[in-house]
């Protein structure tokens, strides 16, 4: 027992490395920096909730086998064709984003389904064919954007540059426009209320579960002490003055927002509950097994790139309207949406072959903390700022490179298992 | 199928075929008329008839210049009568400018008609005469034009020399003061060629230059310093809100407190006042302040090649002098004119220099072909009377380019199974765009031969860099994408050379082996790294490509470089992003034994050196090592039976195409004058890669002729490209976007090529 207990914790250790590495980095970069710990947890939350959606777009693709669907920028790029239209006819408010939404879906479907029939002729490139796709398309972007649009499809002149074809550079979404903050401000709360009330909901719940014996007893008490334990944790005073305003200013959260990140996670526990759930898991396990039980393995690839690229683009929305944004850079805020989301859910302890939605959220936090701190805290270090705005493009990259070669290793030794495992096989067979 | 059946639907021609052997037969015969149409130009009916155009031509441009004059008068006339009638600015501002237009408008109009009946084909008592001013005038127009443009380029090419060849303008100016001989010696000292008696008529205005440049560099230093200072206050302050309440004075201090050189350079105090105001607004709107890296902040240098300012340029004696008896000779014609058309005598002399510029710009408008002056005549007074065979010779250019054309459309639809099969369909689709693109400039007058001189310079270029992928394609590792290690190892040898300050080709040269020296560790270490990640070597190269760069960006900060002209000023620490090599080796390479042939120019030097590393490359692949590592490469299985040690054969793969890399990014710089650090080489892997692929290597297989003929396709399609879509279409972003989808495209196509099942 104590055996297997240890052996569990070493390889929860190798399979979470970087994620351990990255809370110690944060840490120390949050000491480091200097900064105001309620500035750093207002930032924090404010990321969270604009980055999480696109991030947990990841996830369909990974579990089908796709790995690192970096092709999700397309998906940016399909939200973005939405938004111009809407900010164009000038819808504005949430009807706004809505419009925006619904363009984005059928879009998002058929760059979808060009993306998967592409990766399915370059299988075990994925990762790689999709990161180059993504390039390919920024040229169609730029086409379009440059020379199509306001050329030979008229758009108003609010996004266009008068006397020239093309968009302009940046499309303001606040004002008149109306477009910023439409979802964010539907519903805002301050966050210490949230967790109290979230706290006591769980430890009603499983109150009443553990009543009508729907949850074990050990869950029960999981469940309710640590329901507890979060909510004191937030009665402290030393915490609680951290969101309360008492210093800096009152934090509070975006409801709406966190309800639809709250409802993708729920997407995403439910499909794989789906048979077309199913499907993915087994394609992403071996497309030979999956191939002979009668699944058509290249339409289920296809379906789970479409299902991400259509998310992503909503996510990509929620982006573009959280708060602190503001403007839409035109023909560049799609360009690192691939790599900051890939980096992020690569923190959370995903790798190239799987995710959950909790790796996606904790990831996203882990990598935002250090966005954060790196400037200040490399202002601290090294008396230089701008080594700090390296630091973060290394970070990203680094980690993305660190998961690939971490998975590489992992399934090499795997192979020389199966072949030794093979061998052994075939040694019995002839004896 | 059977054979049998597989030759007999060979034999038979396709649909597809049908219609190519139709156009082919309409190719030919364009061809032929083509041909015909030369041929007729120098005969005495088709050259009449053409000068007889041109003065027609002459003569329409007069009197549609005394019509449009007319024209204007009788609107300017209704204008001032209802001005008289109480129409006021005031009340023109109240109508609106159409209203205006409507009133004076049929005034015009009626005018117009008048005056065209009048003058609209006036009669030539004398053509004789009237042909002789124009071709008098012709002629010296064209000796005028040949002269400047001759001189224009002599002065283009010392100014190009001149200010490559100049390291630091202040430095220059600061040495000579306020004399003007000790300067212009010194300007001599750069560019020897300015001393000759032929340039004495430039010496004013090269001193000029030499001062304004130096204003500008001076100006350009003032801003560099003005970035850092705001870069440095921007990430210093943690808390933008904070600063909110301060008023101006109290901010300037607390900025003052957080970055010390701020009180030195009080000049910069707007700029950084502006931005903390910026930052604080930006910080109360609850958005993130941000340090822009020095890469994107440094717009202002320059990166692009040099290019003459004809605002400097003087006319020699010479040139004044042809200049006078070209008035001379429009004194001539329009004594001539004025006989035809007695109104226009009464012109005035702003009416009259404007007909005549409109004369000049026909009869010499930079060149004299036939066709061109047959279109320009054409253009005033049509071509219908001018006769079958005038109109056919006037058009050969046209009917050639469009025979060409079709006949390259025949060949393709008539072998395009055979292309296809043979190439791929991208590098046919490519192969086409490049013709498409050399009709098009022909097409454009865009010269070919000095499209193409360049061409060459950008294969020397990006020709090493491409050939750096050949290696790891022959090993097995795929396309080599962190190729940029050897680019940054090469990158310091540059920058080494700098620190050192060493010139001419002793710098070359130094650059280029320190640069292979630290390429070779690196590539040892990325090489171990890469055999053990077998099967994904593009992924994984590509991504810890992109990390060294990142990592690099903060080494070029921190590494103790010294030498004041490579490190920023303001914080006397860490390399700048652009290096400008033009006053150390710059064009070095290039300039070698290079020499002009009929308009293009040849690197003969930067050629030779890559044939020279093409030619090492081929060898090394027919010796016995490059042939083993060529076979562990292809089939690692089979070469490990025969007795070849798989993984040392990658890394040695590696090992040089690392060390081609930093040797191609040294030759790369020298050809651009620049080097660029920090995020700059990032998609060189990129590019290479879709070189050596459009020049039909695939992620198996490479020789070096596909280097060669990819890096000439892939260059040439974007010089050609960006040329075009230069004079076709307004805006430049197009050659970009064309950029981006060639080299990414080709990619995606070699990908698809390999995948297919390969994990399973």
């Amino acid at each position: 027992m104590n055996d297997l207990n240890s052996k569990n914790f070493t390889s929860h250790l190798k399979n979470y490395a970087v994620t351990y590495m990255f809370i110690a980095l944060s840490v120390f970069f949050i000491a480091v920096s200097g900064l105001d710990i309620n500035y750093v947890a207002s930032q924090l939350l404010l990321r969270l909730n604009r980055n999480a959606f696109i991030v947990m777009a990841l996830i369909i693709p990974i579990i089908a086998g796709m790995g690192i669907n970096f092709s999700i920028t397309i998906g940016a790029m399909a939200a973005q064709i939405g938004l111009l239209l809407t900010i164009s006819w000038g819808v504005t408010g949430v009807p706004g984003i809505l419009l925006a939404a619904g363009i984005t879906l059928p879009l998002g479907l058929i760059f979808g389904y060009l993306i998967g029939s592409l990766l399915n002729r370059m299988k075990g490139q994925e990762t790689i064919g999709s990161l180059i796709l993504g390039y390919f398309a920024n040229g169609a972007y730029q086409l379009l954007f440059l020379f199509i649009f306001g050329g030979i499809i008229p758009l108003s002149d609010k996004v266009t540059i008068v006397g020239a074809t093309g968009v302009q550079n940046t499309l303001n979404l606040t004002g008149s426009v109306g477009l910023s903050t439409a979802i964010d401000s539907i519903l805002r709360v301050p966050f210490l209320q949230t967790v109290y009330v979230l706290a006591a909901v769980v430890l009603a719940g499983s109150v009443v579960l553990w009543a009508r014996k729907k949850i074990t007893k050990t869950r029960f008490l999981a469940l309710s002490i640590g329901a507890v334990i979060v909510a004191g944790i937030f009665l402290l005073p030393p915490v609680a003055n951290v969101f309360n305003g008492s210093h800096g200013r009152e934090i509070r959260i975006p409801v709406v927002t966190w309800l639809i990140i709250g409802a993708l996670c729920l997407f995403n526990a439910t499909i794989m509950r789906t048979r077309l759930g199913q499907k993915f898991r087994a394609v992403g396990q071996s497309q030979v097994v999956a191939n002979a039980s009668g699944i058509n393995v290249n339409r289920t690839r296809i379906t789970a790139i479409m299902i991400s690229t259509v998310l992503a683009g909503w996510g990509q929305i929620i982006f573009m309207q959280s708060e602190g944004i503001g403007t839409f850079q035109t023909y560049a805020a799609h360009e690192q949406v691939g790599l900051y989301a890939g980096a992020a859910i690569l923190v959370g302890g995903a790798s190239i072959d799987r995710a959950t939605n909790m790796q996606a959220l904790i990831g996203a936090f882990l990598f935002h903390s250090l966005f954060i701190t790196a400037q200040s805290a490399s202002s601290n270090l090294f008396g230089n700022a701008v080594v700090g705005e390296y630091f973060r493009a290394f970070l990203s990259y680094g980690v993305i490179a660190l998961a690939l070669i971490l998975y590489a290793a992992r399934s090499a030794r795997q192979r020389k298992t199966n072949l030794m495992a093979m061998a052994a096989q075939n040694g019995a067979a002839k004896e | 199928m059977t054979a049998i059946d597989k030759k007999e639907r060979r034999r038979l021609l396709s649909g597809k075929q049908y219609v190519g052997a139709a156009i082919a037969a309409l190719a030919a015969v364009l061809l032929v008329a083509a041909i015909v149409g030369y041929a007729i130009r120098e005969t005495g009916t088709v050259s009449g008839s053409l000068k007889n155009m041109r003065s027609d031509a002459v003569v329409h441009i007069a009197s549609e210049g005394i019509v449009d004059k007319i024209a204007r008068d009788a609107k300017a006339a209704r204008l001032k009568e209802l001005r008289a009638n109480g129409y006021n600015g005031r009340k023109f501002r109240e109508i609106g400018l159409s209203e205006v237009e409507a009133l004076t408008g049929e005034a015009e109009a009626q005018a117009r008609a008048e005056a065209e009946a009048l003058y609209s084909s006036p009669v030539v008592s004398d053509p004789a005469a009237l042909e002789r001013a124009v071709a008098a005038l012709e002629e010296r127009l064209a000796a005028y034009g040949q002269l400047r443009a001759s001189e224009r380029q002599a002065f283009s090419g010392l100014y190009v020399s001149l200010v490559d060849g100049t390291a630091s303008w202040t430095d220059l100016t600061d040495a000579a003061g306020e004399d003007d001989e000790a300067l212009f010696k010194a300007l001599c000292a750069v560019e020897p060629r300015l001393a000759q008696e032929s340039n004495a008529h430039l010496k004013p205005a090269f001193i000029k230059l030499a001062r304004d440049m130096a204003e500008t560099e001076r100006a350009r230093r003032a801003r560099e310093l003005e970035t850092q200072l705001i870069q440095q206050v921007t990430g210093g302050v943690s808390d933008w809100a904070e600063l909110a309440s301060l008023k101006d004075n109290e901010l300037w201090d607390a900025l003052c407190r957080e970055v010390p050189a701020l009180q030195d350079n009080p000049t910069a105090k707007d700029a950084v006042m502006a931005q903390a105001k910026a930052n604080i607004q930006t910080a109360q709107a609850g958005g993130e302040v941000t340090v822009q890296d020095s890469a994107a902040t440094e717009g202002n240098t320059p990166v692009s090649e040099t290019q003459a300012n004809y605002k400097y340029f003087a006319p020699s004696e010479q040139l004044a002098r042809l200049e006078s008896d070209k008035d001379e000779a429009h004194t001539a014609l329009w004594e001539q004119l004025t006989g035809i058309i007695p109104s226009l005598s009464g012109i005035q002399s702003k009416d009259k220099s404007g007909i005549l510029e409109n004369v000049d710009q026909l009869l010499w408008p930079g060149e004299l072909s036939f066709s061109s002056r047959f279109q320009s005549y054409s253009g005033q007074v049509g071509a219908k009377d001018a006769g079958f065979a005038t109109r056919l010779a006037g058009n050969a250019e046209n009917l050639l380019l469009l025979g060409i054309a079709l006949a390259l459309l025949a060949v393709i639809l008539i072998w395009w199974e055979t292309l296809t099969r043979r190439f791929g369909v991208p590098r046919v689709i490519i192969l086409l765009f490049f013709l498409y693109l050399i009709l098009a400039a022909q097409y454009y007058n865009i010269s070919i031969p000095l499209m193409m001189g360049n061409v060459l310079e950008r294969m020397v270029m990006y020709g090493i860099l491409a050939l750096a992928m050949m290696p790891g394609i022959q090993c097995g590792i795929g396309l080599n994408m962190g190729m940029t290690i050897g680019c940054i190892a090469g990158l310091m040898g540059v920058v080494l050379s700098l620190q050192f300050d060493m010139t001419g080709p002793a710098g070359l040269t130094f650059a280029c082996i320190s640069g292979a020296m630290i390429a070779l560790p690196l590539g040892w270490a990325y090489s171990i790294l890469l055999n053990r990640m077998k099967g994904n070597e593009m992924t994984i190269s590509t991504y810890v490509g992109f990390s060294f760069v990142s990592l690099m960006c903060i080494a070029w900060m921190m590494l103790p470089f010294t030498n004041p002209k490579i490190i920023w000023l303001l914080s006397g620490q860490g390399l700048r992003v652009t290096h400008s090599l033009l006053g150390s080796y710059g064009h070095l390479l290039d300039k070698f034994l290079s020499f002009e042939v009929g308009g293009m120019t040849i690197p003969t030097g930067g050629l030779l050196f890559l044939g020279l590393c093409c030619l090492m490359m081929w060898l090394f692949s027919r010796t016995k090592v490059g042939i083993a590592m060529t076979a562990a490469g292809s089939n690692p299985r089979f070469a490990e039976a025969s007795g070849i040690n798989v993984n040392r054969m990658r890394s040695l793969g590696t090992i040089l195409s690392t060390v081609f890399a930093a040797i191609g990014i040294v030759i790369y710089s020298q050809s651009f004058g620049y080097a660029q650090l920090y995020t700059a080489p990032r998609q060189l892997g990129f590019i290479a890669a879709s070189a050596i692929l459009i020049g039909g290597a695939s992620v198996r297989k490479a020789r070096v002729a596909h280097v060669l003929l990819g890096v000439f396709l892939f260059e040439g399609v974007l010089v050609f490209g960006q040329q075009i879509a230069n004079s076709a279409v307004a805006g430049g972003g197009l050659s970009e976007v064309m950029r981006i989808m060639i080299s990414n495209g080709i990619i995606l196509y070699a990908l698809t090529q390999t995948g297919g099942g390969r994990r399973e």
